[in-house]
């Protein structure tokens, strides 16, 4: 018989901390690290010597990053691993560090997404000897392009109703410190610039540098530790799979997220309408639409009108990538899914200031990888 | 020693081009491209993966125009389709510059380009010659 471990044994989010996404600088990855990790502490006050376990989420770094960067916090002998899940390594190292403290083991645990890319990205299934058609054509942004075409041909939706969503994205960005662009943008601005089918130059995200970390911690820290409840959120479920056979026309990206999403709501206890903010892969505009109907926020077809009457807005039904998302927020690869959960933590504990969704509660963090892998995590303040 | 990748055309008596895709005979899945190592729907082993010539011929599902390329070839713009063929599979392929007007539910052809082109098929909207509507 298996176990909900989340359910058993409750996993809290105590500390959030983030180095700004930005353009590729001369800075190394230890001082972007560092700087998510010290801000991360400080926020949940505790100590380095407190934390019992270390997961690094990145997908470009390269063996052994971890060591050398986190023991300039004091080499207490912890142990450390790296995690690779594509662009949901963020989001997998986050669910080890849970899983770390659900099963007990440990009471303190460390998720930190980094990367810095340094152009190009190795992609291992261009590895795996598989022959196509495609002669190298098929790269993310046309991948997306093409399921936007799908989508706006089978729901009669317009380009600019799609790059709609890129626009709110933009809009939350501005009010982002941490966002890599942080601009409002016209439509008219948005839909310039072509770069495949439908998605333009402002509805891709932005691949740059960054941090994120989060500490998660048991009931038993909390008390020990004397952090502060009333900051603490709860992580009411993490779920991952990857992607299964689907028949022409079910979208990949899509089903694979409606089938994650649906072992997060059940071990969760909720339902899609329960959720007030919410975090997707947005690498490409079309994805808001594609998840937030997969995830059951609304039918297919809809989200589209949803995104123009505002429903997606801040101060609307469900507030989505209030972060900026990838579109805004940017998507350094390892960053992206931890700093995914730092953003909802702040949207439930009431902290997101000019960007705050009022009263929100109970949020989701969505991440998709090349492979085809998905990370669902559900949080939820007391 | 290297790992031959599967060959992914055939050409007719007639020179119209095939592809050749894979049946298992354990699952009946139909699968294009041909896979190197067994079933991805039942896990079958290759010895149980059957060579079946599939018609290069399908109906546009999505399509996109690229405007930005990270390689020489192909020249942009392109245009890109996401095809599926009337034999089953879903598979994406560059449509010829003739096609680039390709809509979604335009039916399609394979036509071979020249020897050692990248990619070694491209689709159109035009009839691509002499049986290949079979």
């Amino acid at each position: 018989m298996t176990k909900n471990l989340l359910a058993e044994r409750p996993v809290y989010v105590v500390g959030i901390g983030f180095h700004p996404y930005r353009h590729r600088s001369d800075a190394t990855y230890v001082t972007l690290g560092l700087t998510a990790v010290r801000q991360a502490l400080d926020d949940a006050a505790v100590a380095w010597a407190d934390v019992e376990v270390a997961y690094t989420g990145t997908a470009l770094l390269g063996m052994g990053a971890s060591r050398i960067m986190l023991s300039r916090l004091g080499s207490t002998g912890i142990p450390m691993t790296q995690i690779e899940n594509a662009s949901a390594s963020g989001s997998s190292a986050v669910a080890q560090a849970c899983l770390d403290v659900a099963s007990g083991r440990s009471d303190l645990a460390l998720a930190l997404g980094l990367d810095k890319p340094r152009g190009g990205l190795p992609m291992g299934p261009a590895e795996a000897g598989m022959a196509n058609l495609e002669g190298g054509t098929i790269v993310p942004f046309t991948h997306f392009a093409l399921l936007a075409s799908e989508y706006m041909s089978a729901h009669g939706v317009s380009p600019e109703a799609v790059a709609k969503a890129a626009e709110k994205n933009h809009r939350n960005g501005a009010n982002n410190p941490n966002a890599q662009r942080q601009k409002i943008r016209s439509l008219a601005e948005i839909m310039a610039e072509p770069i495949s089918g439908s998605m333009t130059r402002l509805q891709c995200c932005p691949v740059g540098e960054g941090a994120a970390a989060v500490i998660v911690a048991s009931e038993e820290a909390i008390s020990r530790l004397g952090l502060d409840r009333s900051r603490a959120v709860r992580v009411l479920s993490s779920a991952t799979r990857t992607e299964r056979l689907y028949g022409p026309g079910e979208g990949i990206d899509a089903a694979l997220t409606a089938e994650t999403a649906k072992v997060a709501f059940e071990q969760a206890g909720i339902e899609p309408t329960d959720l007030d903010v919410l975090e997707v892969h947005d690498a490409f505009s079309i994805e808001e639409l594609l998840y937030t109907e997969a995830l059951g926020l609304c039918q297919p077809g809809e989200a589209a009108s949803l995104v123009a009457n505002g429903q997606f807005d801040l101060g609307g039904k469900c507030a989505v990538s209030p972060s900026g998302g990838l579109l805004a927020m940017g998507h350094p690869i390892g960053p992206t899914g931890a700093g995914q959960i730092g953003e909802i933590v702040r949207q439930l504990r009431g902290e997101a200031g000019s960007r705050q969704q009022p009263d929100a509660r109970t949020g989701l963090a969505h991440m998709v990888g090349v492979g085809a892998v998905c990370v669902v995590h559900v949080l939820q303040r007391g | 020693m290297s790992q031959p990748r599967p060959e992914l055309l055939g050409n007719s008596s007639d020179g119209t081009p095939f592809l050749i895709g894979q049946r298992c005979r354990h699952c009946s899945r139909v699968a294009f491209p041909p896979d190197p190592y067994g079933c991805e729907a039942c896990g079958a082993l290759i010895d149980q993966l059957d060579c079946v010539e599939l018609r290069a011929a399908g109906v546009v599902q999505a399509v996109a125009t690229v405007h930005r390329h990270h390689r020489e070839v192909p020249p942009t713009p392109f245009t890109v389709a996401a095809i599926v063929l009337d034999d089953g599979p879903l598979l994406k392929a560059v449509l010829t510059d003739q096609s680039a007007g390709a809509q979604v539910g335009d039916r399609v052809y394979g036509i071979a380009e020249p020897p050692d082109s990248s990619p070694p098929l491209r689709f159109t909207r035009e009839h691509g010659g002499p049986g290949v509507d079979r």
